[in-house]
């Protein structure tokens, strides 16, 4: 199976959250380089920068919902709204169960909503799901 | 009248001897007035000179006026009928009604008169709509002070119900908070002792391991804690969609799940046949989910376990059983039963977090109902409950 090499995109202001993240998905093999962007704001910047240079070729977006500045389904919206970063595969990777933050993500163009769990043996489970299906099982568009 | 005569039966007693004087006079009016169809007098329209233009506008401007006053009272019949139960002073509206269709028909004898005559038969008619007139002037001073009470009452609910909108979107906004900021320093509490314990496997020693997953483990109790406690707030603040529910049906498939989940144990079902009632289908749901899953757990260490849903004669009214021979509990702990985080049982004998009931509870009571139950230690619970 051909997996995709390309970097993973990390949205998250909690730092331990992140830390806990990137040991779930160094646990887990997946071998791919991660940036992580700690508010919504860098997170566009990275993708689709406003100053004409070239965005980051991501292969998954691993998102928040809530995060300073610029929120997850902000985003999300302005990434739905760019020709380059449109089809981008989005996961929200988040805290909340309500029904209002569901809908919204999947209204504004989420791929997958996850919840984090508060045990770490079921999160690492999560993970290691979404990198074999996102990374190897899917296919995505060039 | 007697001296402890409520105001209402005061003011219908009157009511009544208006009205019978009233028709008394309906009634005797045509013998004491001679010839009440006579009409040896020259019609109206001789008066106004035969002016087409003036007799015109008479006969346009009374025809209008008579033909509305049917109409408007009409619509109040309509009201009246309409709004049976929360219309309050019916008969008001009903004396306007009458009131509004005698003024009517003096309006309409207006255009008569013109061709025909008929005096009497008018002045007749207007006797009547006075007589209409007075009642309806006179019984109307008195609801005034009432009427003014119930708007205030009504401005009052209406405050109340926006201080209620206002709370609950409190809630709503602290519960969301809840669900995302406390969970996010167990994750780390969990996360990271469960870091600790990989990454130091080497170092550490029996007893510090078994901490560490002490930790792991409580970090977890308190997520579903919190868990918990949402669905509980959710099943407050939810909107009520009353339908009919097939409470048989709806356990059946309960049952089949619960059955699912523990295929090696020897556990009947019975449920009784036609169990329906009103009321929002979700929510029944987690209630009866929470009633017959407890009724599964506290069953799982008794041999021959019996589970039993029905309905049953309590006090005079009729109420749904939820029934079990398993572990029960002790009746002097009962009031404490519905409360959160309550447990009657020790987590290592029967886990739960102790919101089960309490959502079953304010579920209930959301559908206007009561819940109670009877239970021993050993023998088996009953849980009541009626909608």
């Amino acid at each position: 199976v051909e997996v995709n090499q390309k970097t993973i995109l990390l949205v998250e202001d909690n730092p331990d959250d992140a830390e806990l993240t990137l040991r779930a998905l160094k646990k887990s093999k997946i071998l791919n380089d991660v940036i992580v962007a700690h508010d919504g704001a860098e997170a566009i910047d990275l993708l689709v920068p406003s100053d004409g240079k070239q965005g980051l070729d991501a292969a998954l977006v691993l998102l928040d919902l809530k995060l300073p500045r610029m929120d997850g389904i902000e985003v999300l919206r302005r990434l739905r709204a760019n020709e380059r970063t449109r089809l981008l595969p989005v996961i929200i990777l988040t805290t909340s169960r309500e029904q209002e933050d569901l809908v919204n993500s999947y209204c504004s163009g989420c791929n997958s909503y996850i919840r984090k769990p508060v045990d770490f043996v079921e999160f690492m489970t999560a993970v290691q799901q979404i990198g074999l299906y996102w990374l190897m099982l899917n296919e995505a568009p060039i | 009248l007697s001296g402890n005569a409520s105001p209402m039966s005061l003011s219908r007693t009157r009511r009544l001897f208006i009205g019978g004087i009233a028709a008394a006079a309906v009634l005797a009016a045509p013998l004491v007035i001679p010839g009440i169809f006579s009409s040896q007098f020259l019609p109206h329209a001789f008066c106004y000179t035969g002016d087409a233009r003036l007799i015109s506008a008479h006969v346009i401007s009374d025809a209008l006026i008579w033909l509305s006053y049917v109409a408007i009272a009409g619509t109040l019949v309509y009201l009246v009928r309409q709004l049976k139960k929360e219309m309050p002073f019916q008969w008001m509206f009903i004396a306007f009604g009458v009131f509004i269709i005698a003024c009517g028909f003096t309006h309409f004898m207006e255009i008569v008169t013109l061709w025909k005559p008929v005096y009497w038969l008018s002045a007749y008619l207007k006797i009547i709509t006075a007589l209409a007139s007075v009642m309806t002037a006179l019984a109307l001073p008195p609801l005034v002070p009432k009427i003014r009470e119930m708007a205030k009452t009504s401005l009052r609910s209406r405050e109340v119900q926006n201080e209620l909108a206002a709370s609950n979107r409190e809630l709503e906004a602290f519960s969301y908070s809840v669900s995302h900021d406390l969970r996010a320093p167990l994750r780390a509490i969990n996360g990271f002792a469960r870091a600790v314990l990989e990454d130091g496997a080497q170092q550490l020693d029996e007893q510090s391991k078994a901490d560490l997953l002490r930790v792991t483990a409580a970090a977890k109790r308190m997520g579903e804690l919190i868990d918990d406690l949402l669905k509980l707030s959710r099943t407050a603040r939810s909107e009520m969609v009353r339908e009919p529910v097939d409470l048989t049906c709806m356990a059946q498939e309960i049952a089949a799940q619960l059955k699912a989940t523990g295929p090696e144990r020897d556990t009947s079902f019975t449920i009784a046949p036609g169990l329906t009632t009103v009321g929002d289908r979700g929510l029944l749901q987690v209630a009866l989910e929470n009633l017959l899953g407890n009724a599964w757990k506290f069953t799982g260490k008794a041999a021959n376990a019996k589970i039993e849903l029905g309905v049953e004669q309590q006090d005079g009214h009729s109420a749904f059983f939820v029934r079990d021979n398993g572990a029960g509990f002790d009746m002097q702990y009962a009031t404490k039963l519905f409360a959160p985080f309550q447990r009657m049982h020790d987590d290592d004998s029967f886990p739960g977090t102790g919101i089960g009931l309490a959502t079953v509870q304010r579920i209930i009571r959301r559908h206007g109902g009561s819940i109670w139950a009877k239970a021993a230690v050993d023998r088996g619970a009953t849980f009541y409950f009626a909608l």
